[in-house]
């Protein structure tokens, strides 16, 4: 016991005290808050300059319905101005001609810039000259108090949805849901392939090195590869504790900040926002991740550990290392089709066999499933790590002493049947 | 009293027979030898004793009851392969390995400072592994190997890629540690390198004990009769002259020599004076002695002697 926690700690002491540990550990979280913000950055820093647009309306019908936006300004032009002339004015940045005939043929239009035109100015022009042609248009039937009417008919539906099957009576978003899901899915995806394969490479390092011949003359085979999953598991904990409170920190006081920047805030993200709001919301998703990323890492980790005791070096282990990858992904490309319809039988049964069970779990737990499937989906997901591990130990022990030769999987099979 | 027996010991590998029915017993206080050709099967039976692998059948009996885990931690064992962490700074990593042994962070911490002062490698300490060279390394190796002063040693192919300074260091050690109480094993392919320290060995080969037995005894026995001499004159008048006392005469062929040397093994046990006088007669004789058998003279003959046909060459487990 005494020595598992020696194992344990040099493990997971070694790997937290590195650099590049703690560098991105606290950069990850930078990158992904860049990642989301990045566009709203990008709209904002490289937001048009202030432009000024000379209009010459040749039907002399829309150019008054322009206003101006933001930094984009119009300035009318005389209606019968040569096109060439007004070219040549500097004042302006772009030219907007508006032709005779625009409320039949509203194509009967065309701008001419000084170099290219911004996408956002291009859509402010549009936009405004489709509103003032469907008034012209409008107008044309004689309706009368028109503006009242189409004041009045102007509709934005908000749905909310219950679930009746359920006694939550809280409103959710299937949207803020799936985000949420998929989000979860594949932090797990991440974590279990990042982290299995640290536990495989860790071991073919030790067996390269023959640092385990001297290791082994102390310590049971099974004692070193168990303290080494549970040490580097212990890591990949820290990592996710440090990352869920810089990620409930940017929630608190950081996310208002943004809401507040907007000008118009978008109905889905308030109620992610309040959902995520809900600390004991946030605290039941952080609590199922962290059990099934547990389960999930175990069982994959020792899975990893017995492929890297019985090779010699990485690129024997690329093809054995099949076994691990592929219901990783599968797990993975699953979960985003159970977060389309988390209730459907496959979505059920992905989420009950361990291979897959951790990341379509994920994805389905923020819809709000039975509480009877989570726990069976863990406690299956907890039987099989340990069978995992009985087996993966009695492969590690012939494994680490195997040199010079690429194993098959049929090798794995027959050491694990050795006494 | 034995510190160490292994009865019958079997092991099997696919399709290969790593240990067939080995016995070594090692007394208190002795060192050992267990000597073999690469592949002989000393490795399997060290892992077996250090309780890394267990034997398909046999028992390994440590200071009078059957070896168990914790028995590892009065075992100090050097492996033929060995390495370190890289990553991790010397003194830190001699720490981790005597705390896997058992000893208490500040019992470990003062006899590593003890053990690296006597060495004289004290500003090795903070360094991190990859730093150091080969010889360097091993020597922190065997410092790790005996620090928790164990009752038995055990070291395979301890003097491989040490130089010969080193080589001497570390033969004194191992020695005082022997005077203090210590049993040792060394385990090699190099005979001739344990030779003059070991007390007793075992040779192994293919699988086998072939032979156990006191050096001193073992030299007496496979030298018996045999003496080697060195002449001026024709060889093949010697070989006539001595055909009636001896029953071989191999004549050495060796340009070092100055004169012509030749091996012979005695008829009789009386029979030395008469082949003194023949040999002298035919020949001008120089020198006439007792011949010095080597562990590997010795090897070769009992391979020669035993009884185990020779199986075909299997991929070695090592």
């Amino acid at each position: 016991m005494n020595n598992l926690y020696l194992i344990i700690s040099r493990e997971y002491l070694e790997r937290v005290k590195r650099k590049s540990f703690i560098i991105s550990t606290l950069l990850m979280p930078l990158l992904m808050l860049a990642l989301m913000l990045a566009p709203t950055l990008i709209m904002v820093l490289s937001g048009p300059e202030s432009k000024t647009i000379g209009v010459i309306d040749r039907s002399g019908l829309v150019a008054a319905d322009l206003r101006d936006i933001d930094d984009l300004h119009f300035s009318q032009l005389p209606a019968v101005m040569p096109l060439d002339s007004a070219k040549t004015i500097e004042a302006f940045d772009g030219i907007l001609e508006i032709g005779e005939d625009v409320v039949d043929y509203p194509s009967h239009i065309s701008l001419y810039t000084k170099g290219a035109p911004s996408m956002q100015t291009e859509t402010v022009i549009t936009s405004q000259l489709e509103e003032a042609l469907e008034n012209r248009r409008l107008s044309r039937y004689d309706i009368p108090n028109l503006a009242r009417i189409l004041e009045d008919v102007k509709v934005d539906v908000h749905m909310s949805t219950f679930r009746i099957d359920t006694e939550e009576t809280e409103a959710t978003s299937s949207i803020v849901s799936y985000l949420i899901g998929m989000a979860m899915a594949m932090m797990l995806y991440m974590f279990i392939m990042i982290y299995g394969q640290m536990v495989m490479t860790s071991i073919i390092e030790e067996k390269n090195n023959r640092v385990l011949e001297i290791v082994v003359s102390s310590v049971r085979p099974n004692t070193l590869m168990l303290g080494k999953i549970l040490g580097i598991g212990l890591v990949a904990v820290t990592q996710i504790l440090i990352w869920g409170l810089l990620v409930c920190s940017f929630s608190k006081w950081i996310m208002p900040l943004i809401v507040s920047s907007m000008s118009s805030p978008d109905f889905d993200l308030l109620s992610a926002i309040g959902q995520l709001g809900d600390p004991a919301y946030v605290l039941m998703l952080f609590v199922w991740i962290m059990l099934f990323l547990i389960g999930g890492y175990m069982f994959y980790s020792s899975i990893y550990a017995a492929i890297g005791s019985a090779v010699d070096n990485i690129q024997d282990a690329s093809q054995l290392t099949s076994i691990a990858i592929v219901p990783i992904i599968l797990g993975f490309v699953f979960s985003m089709s159970v977060a389309n319809d988390p209730n459907s039988g496959l979505a059920f049964w992905l989420s009950i066999i361990p291979f897959t069970s951790p990341m379509v779990m994920m994805a389905r737990i923020p819809f709000g499933i039975p509480g009877w499937e989570i726990a069976l989906s863990l406690v299956l997901l907890v039987i099989s790590f340990l069978v995992m591990i009985w087996i993966s130990a009695k492969i590690y022990r012939v494994g680490i002493f195997m040199y010079g030769k690429k194993p098959s999987l049929k090798d794995l099979i027959r050491w694990a049947r050795y006494k | 009293m034995n510190i160490l027996e292994a009865r019958n010991i079997v092991k099997d590998y696919t399709g290969h027979r790593a240990l067939d029915d080995v016995s070594i017993e090692v007394p208190q206080g002795k060192v050992y030898g267990l000597l073999g050709p690469n592949g002989a099967g000393k490795t399997t039976l060290i892992r077996i004793i250090n309780h890394i692998t267990a034997p398909d059948s046999g028992e390994v009996i440590f200071d009078g009851h059957r070896l168990v885990q914790d028995d590892v931690r009065s075992i100090g064992y050097l492996p033929e392969e060995r390495g370190l962490y890289k990553k991790m700074k010397v003194g830190e990593q001699a720490l981790f390995f005597a705390r896997l042994k058992g000893l208490d962070r500040a019992e470990a911490e003062k006899s590593l400072k003890e053990w690296f002062e006597r060495l004289d490698i004290m500003s090795w300490w903070g360094k991190k592994v990859e730093e150091l060279s080969k010889g360097m390394a091993q020597k922190v190796q065997f410092i790790i190997t005996v620090l928790h002063r164990p009752k038995l040693l055990i070291f395979d192919e301890p003097f491989s890629g040490f130089d010969p300074i080193n080589v001497q260091v570390l033969t004194r050690e191992i020695l005082r540690l022997k005077d203090e109480g210590a049993t040792v094993i060394f385990s090699t392919h190099n005979m001739a390198s344990v030779e003059e320290l070991c007390d007793r060995i075992s040779l192994i080969n293919r699988s086998h004990n072939i032979l156990t037995g006191d050096v001193d005894e073992l030299r007496r026995e496979f030298g018996k009769n045999k003496f080697t001499l060195e002449f001026d004159g024709n060889p093949d008048a010697l070989r006539a002259a001595l055909e009636a006392s001896c029953t071989a005469v191999d004549i050495v062929e060796d340009v070092r020599r100055k004169h012509l040397a030749a091996e012979i093994t005695l008829a009789a046990d009386d029979a030395r004076r008469a082949a003194i006088a023949a040999a002298n007669a035919a020949v001008d004789l120089v020198e006439f002695k007792p011949k010095m058998m080597s562990m590997s003279d010795i090897f070769i003959k009992a391979v020669e002697q035993s009884n185990y046909p020779t199986p075909p060459e299997f991929p070695t487990h090592e």
